[in-house]
């Protein structure tokens, strides 16, 4: 059900927090998006090919260091919860990139926020 | 394989893809902290032409690549439809 999704996620989450850590100082972390039609088995080639009912709310997530691989299914229901900390963890982590300095005074000392 | 100049254009030809075929299309993120970089490809493995790409060192786009992300995210759980009736962020 909902909760149990919404665990599956947050435990996906938690990994992939690992693997960003993991590739600070080497390595890449990959992120795969697809829409996901719920099949579990691949099409029959002949026969029962009603029995599937495809689905069009679902999508898969999946994740890798290029050692350990991760993934996760998410829906409609819990794609909102789902997006919000998954884009905070995001930019959290891809933190590496360079920055613009708009109004750079030559100053090293860190800016208050 | 196309790399695009600039991110709206990217980003333009990356969700026109994704409605083409919602099915086939698949979104790749790959960060290299240790290199400082983040790369995105939409693809939807058929023609190499069609593998869109876009590389970027600076950090002002990691947001705009993953509020994409996010948005074909949210496009790829919401039930098909044709009209200009998206929610809005």
């Amino acid at each position: 059900g909902y909760a149990h999704a919404l665990e599956t996620q947050i435990s996906f989450l938690t990994e992939l927090t690992r693997l960003f850590q993991k590739c600070r100082t080497s390595g890449s972390v990959v992120i795969t998006l697809k829409k996901y039609d719920g099949r579990t088995k691949p099409t029959p080639r002949k026969g029962h090919a009603e029995s599937f009912e495809p689905v069009d709310n679902k999508c898969l997530v999946r994740a890798s260091d290029g050692k350990k691989k991760i993934s996760t299914v998410v829906t409609t229901k819990e794609v909102i919860k789902f997006q919000m900390a998954y884009s905070n963890l995001l930019r959290a982590h891809m933190d590496g990139l360079k920055k613009k300095d708009k109004k750079s005074k030559g100053k090293k000392t860190k800016a208050t926020q | 394989m196309p790399y695009f100049q600039t991110w709206e254009e990217f980003a333009r030809a990356a969700e026109k893809l994704y409605l083409t075929d919602p099915m086939k299309v698949r979104v790749v993120l790959k960060y290299r902290h240790c290199d400082g970089n983040l790369c995105i490809k939409v693809t939807d493995n058929a023609a190499v032409s069609d593998c869109l790409q876009y590389k970027t060192d600076q950090a002002q786009d990691v947001k705009k690549i993953e509020k994409l992300h996010g948005k074909l995210m949210r496009l790829m759980v919401s039930k098909e439809t044709h009209s200009g009736s998206m929610e809005t962020d």
